[in-house]
């Protein structure tokens, strides 16, 4: 559906805090532009961001029209387990495209 | 006195170095890329030699897609027909 | 990016209450000068203040520039330098044709300016007190901007965005660098200063790469989308450049969020670019005596009023050139100058008590895809509701279709555009 480019830190320590990022190239149109037509331009937009580790949602966020084109979303989450972050986009259409990235937590904790 | 330092205000005013004759709108940029003195630099059409009509006339034509402008057809654009007459006007006066 | 702060608004309402009281105060202690020619100070010897230097002159005032440097290094055409193509002299200017003109010329730093006394003190203690001051010192990088970046690592990643030593740094890299090596570009999110330039840039370097090392590959790596002439340059480089130049934009994750100098690393938010040369091109502010003189605002630059260029800030002084925030107009050679007369008229005019009439505003920047290839965008400007407002319907980019004989010439025009203007401000 679309570029995306997502940040998972590759390692981390038992209960660090990671920043995850995560930008998708998309228009976000409005639905409130006109074409050099004059007609209306749709409204077509990512409307909802999620964010998996190991199945479970530990971050997720509903966006609306004003958001800017080329959504770019950090947040950290903690480490808990080696396993799967799984990052998704649900555009208007009801399309959900995913990435996934890999995650390997030591067995020392976070001092 | 006031009026004595204002009287002398004008005169430095009228020497051709800088014309401050109130500079019309827009007319003070044109020394940036033409030289009051012809064109030595060679590249640029120098204006140093126009009469005020000549500049006139070309500006008014470049507005109107004629002529073989690169960047003056632009900037043309930015002025009406009266404000292209004051600029050719000071720039020739201030020869 | 910047995050909102909902107290910006009370701050703002007690500047322009202070900037009210400060008006009366000066107005009432300091009439305009009964004898002699009122004096203006001028700091800063690059376009903006050596061209109000020479036309406040003209128009009769007694005028001073401060200037710490003998000599000025002029930026434009020093994309060139950096390619190899020009000899960093033919970008060197004194300061003996202001003289010649009656200008006069105090090289040192201004340390310091007192907008209620209205008096500016340079850097050996000495005063010179002023009817009006011209602002005109340029920009400073922003190394808090970029964690990673200061004076330092700008000698081992020059920005080579003043010119000078960093101009020469540059280029001597770009020469020690061996066949195959990767130049790695950061560029930074508006405003900063010349629009165009860091893309000029790229391209005269990628044609140094082409002519010289073709086995090399230039990354640029950028905090924005959208850029200045970006269809001409992107055609250009399609055309001259194709393998050799990668742009990555800000939503490809080019914003560059930090660098290593010790490893010569750029770190994005999505990756690490290792560079056998790093051309660190960092946000950017109004030099540091606007903050000091407190004309300068919470963005780093200063907010002027259109007609006159008088700071929002501080009555008396005015700001031209890169440091001002001067609305539609880019940050050029050519719109300072072209501010600097403006600026030079309306502070005569202010002097005799009269009120200066609404001006129009000229700018036209040339960019150098290769040594034989200009291209063009120009603009006019007028004020609008309190800011400086493209004129509809005017300015705009060289064609997108244009031929070869046409960019030779807007080639040739862009070295003859340097001469001219350099000659007006320092001949
Ligand atoms: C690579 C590059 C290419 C460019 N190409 C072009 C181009 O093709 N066309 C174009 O129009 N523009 C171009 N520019 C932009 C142009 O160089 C600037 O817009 C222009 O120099 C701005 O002029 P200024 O007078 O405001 O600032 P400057 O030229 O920076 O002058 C400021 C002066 O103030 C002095 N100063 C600073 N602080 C103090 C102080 N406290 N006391 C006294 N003096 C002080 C400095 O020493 C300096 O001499 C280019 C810029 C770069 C970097």
């Amino acid at each position: 559906m679309a570029r995306t480019l997502i940040n998972v830190p590759a390692t981390a320590k038992r209960g660090e805090v990671v920043e995850i990022k995560a930008l998708i190239s998309h228009p976000m149109e409005t639905g409130f532009r006109t074409g050099s037509d004059g007609a209306l331009i749709p409204r077509d937009i990512i409307h909802r961001f999620a964010c998996t580790y190991n199945g479970e949602e530990v971050f997720s966020a509903d966006l609306f029209p004003a958001i800017t084109a080329n959504p770019f979303i950090t947040f950290t989450t903690v480490a808990e387990e080696s396993g799967e972050i799984a990052l998704s986009w649900t555009d208007d259409q009801g399309n959900t495209q995913t990435e996934t990235a890999k995650i390997t937590v030591g067995q020392d904790p976070v001092e | 006195m006031r009026r004595l330092a204002i009287l002398a205000c004008v005169m430095v005013a009228a020497t051709p170095i800088v014309h401050a004759a109130e500079a019309p709108p827009g007319a003070s940029a044109c020394s940036g890329c033409h030289a009051p003195r012809g064109g030595a630099s060679g590249g640029i059409p120098p204006i140093a030699a126009k009469s005020a009509d000549e500049i006139t006339a070309t500006m008014l034509a470049y507005q109107a897609g004629e002529g073989e402008p690169t960047v003056m057809n632009r900037i043309a654009k930015g002025f009406t027909e009266p404000e292209i007459r004051a600029i050719a006007a000071w720039l020739v006066a201030g020869r | 990016m910047t995050p909102w702060n909902p107290n910006r608004r009370a701050v703002l309402k007690t500047l322009t209450a202070a900037t009210v009281t400060v008006t009366a105060s000066a107005a009432l202690s300091r009439p305009v000068h009964a004898q002699g020619a009122a004096r203006v100070v001028v700091i800063g010897g690059g376009f903006a203040g050596g061209t109000a230097a020479r036309f406040l002159k003209g128009h009769g005032l007694d005028v001073t520039l401060v200037e710490p440097n003998p000599t000025y290094t002029a930026c434009p055409l020093s994309n060139s330098v950096v390619a190899g193509l020009r000899s960093l002299d033919r970008q060197t200017f004194g300061y003996d044709g202001l003289r010649r003109a009656g200008v006069t010329v105090v090289h040192q730093r201004a340390s310091k300016v007192d907008a209620e006394a209205r008096r500016v003190t340079l850097g050996d203690g000495v005063a010179l007190d002023y009817d009006r001051l011209v602002l005109a010192p340029g920009i400073d990088m922003n190394f808090g901007a970029l964690p990673g970046y200061d004076d330092k690592a700008a000698e081992i990643m020059p920005h080579a965005w003043k010119a000078g030593p960093q101009t020469t740094l540059l280029a001597r890299q770009l020469e020690a660098m061996e066949d195959g090596g990767v130049v790695v570009m950061s560029v930074p999110a508006n405003p900063y200063r010349c629009p165009p330039g860091p893309y000029e840039r790229a391209s005269l370097i990628a044609h140094y790469l082409k002519t010289r090392k073709p086995r090399s590959k230039l990354i640029v790596l950028d905090a924005k989308d959208s850029f200045s002439k970006q269809r001409l340059f992107q055609a250009a480089w399609e055309k001259l450049y194709p393998g050799l130049l990668e742009w990555v934009s800000l939503s490809s994750g080019g914003q560059v969020t930090s660098v290593d100098p010790a490893s010569l690393t750029l770190v994005t938010d999505f990756d690490r670019v290792k560079a056998a040369v790093a051309n660190v091109i960092p946000p950017q502010k109004a030099a540091s005596i606007a903050a000091l003189a407190e004309v300068a605002d919470r963005t780093g630059w200063c907010p002027i009023d259109p007609v006159t260029f008088e700071s929002r800030l501080r009555p008396g002084i005015h700001v031209i050139g890169d440091a001002a925030i001067a609305g539609a107009m880019p940050k050029s050679a050519f719109a300072a100058n072209a501010q600097a007369k403006v600026c030079a008229a309306a502070v005569a005019t202010l002097l005799r008590g009269e009120k200066p009439a609404a001006p129009k505003l000229i700018n036209t920047c040339y960019s150098l895809v290769a040594p034989d290839y200009g291209i063009s965008v120009a603009g006019v400007y007028a004020p609008s509701d309190g800011r400086l407002a493209d004129v509809e319907g005017a300015g705009g980019t060289s064609p997108l279709d244009a031929p070869a004989s046409f960019r030779a010439k807007e080639a040739v025009y862009a070295e003859s555009w340097f001469d001219t203007i350099t000659a007006e401000v320092f001949g």
